[in-house]
């Protein structure tokens, strides 16, 4: 296996319509390295609830700005870092929503970033400089 | 993204198949509450060609649990492939819907 194919990356722009190119990216990634389509899928859901956030929520001006993905194997783990020069947000501090609530109860949204923190086995959170590094690791059986 | 409605007895039948994501989820929304409003009474979400959801689907598939239920209406899901139901295991969802294995199942509680 040579280091080249255990490393991808995938460069997008602040704007939604780019999680089809996300999900597209993920799928030939998915094929290349043999993944399950559920891990795939689970992987594509992490990166889509991290970068909506980052998109509709991170940035106070209207200007174009470039968000990297860089997924790496390895180890028995596949990591994702993502790297953005939004506001600084730091998703490992939110509170979890309480999942026991019955429908009424339950508020709408809130859901995004617990679904990455319970999909991967370790979420950190860096800032440096004006970057938001955000790596997300899961550990898995090869 | 797809939706289908079909009527079966007295179950207004809505078929999703694709993927409900963040770019699509409004569209899916709009869709769904559309039968919702049209006065169905008796909803089935068929799931069984949904591939993929994030959580602004289980956003819409809420808002529509709890329109369903403020009109004292009857709303049922079927036929979650295993991908999806286990996003609605960690998210609470599975204990608040209720979730048939197909549609003849639905249709006959």
């Amino acid at each position: 296996m040579d280091n080249h194919n255990n490393q991808k990356s995938l460069l997008v722009s602040n704007k939604i319509d780019e999680l089809n190119r996300v999900a597209l990216f993920l799928d030939e990634l998915g094929t290349s390295w043999g993944l399950h389509d559920s891990l795939a899928a689970n992987l594509n859901l992490v990166i889509e609830e991290a970068l909506t956030n980052i998109i509709l929520y991170g940035y106070n001006d209207s200007d174009n700005h470039i968000i990297e993905i860089l997924l790496t194997r390895g180890d028995g783990q596949i990591s994702i870092t993502i790297k953005d020069d939004g506001l600084e947000f730091d998703p490992t501090k939110m509170r979890d929503p309480d999942t026991t609530l019955s429908v009424e109860e339950r508020p709408v949204g809130g859901l995004g970033i617990f679904l990455i923190k319970q999909i991967m086995d370790k979420v950190q959170y860096m800032r440096e400089g004006k970057i938001n590094y955000l790596i997300l690791t899961k550990n898995i059986t090869l | 993204m797809n939706t289908t409605l079909i009527m079966s007895g007295d179950y207004s039948v809505i078929i999703v198949e694709g993927r409900v994501d963040t770019t699509n989820a409004g569209e899916f929304e709009k869709e769904v509450m559309a039968v919702v409003e049209s006065g169905s009474e008796k909803i089935i979400l068929d799931c069984s060609g949904l591939k993929y959801i994030s959580s602004s689907g289980l956003r819409v598939f809420l808002i529509v649990h709890k329109k369903m239920l403020a009109k004292k209406g009857c709303l049922k899901l079927c036929s979650l492939q295993p991908g999806i139901k286990e996003i609605f295991d960690i998210s609470g969802f599975s204990s608040i819907f209720s979730i048939f294995p197909d549609k003849q199942a639905a249709e006959g509680d």
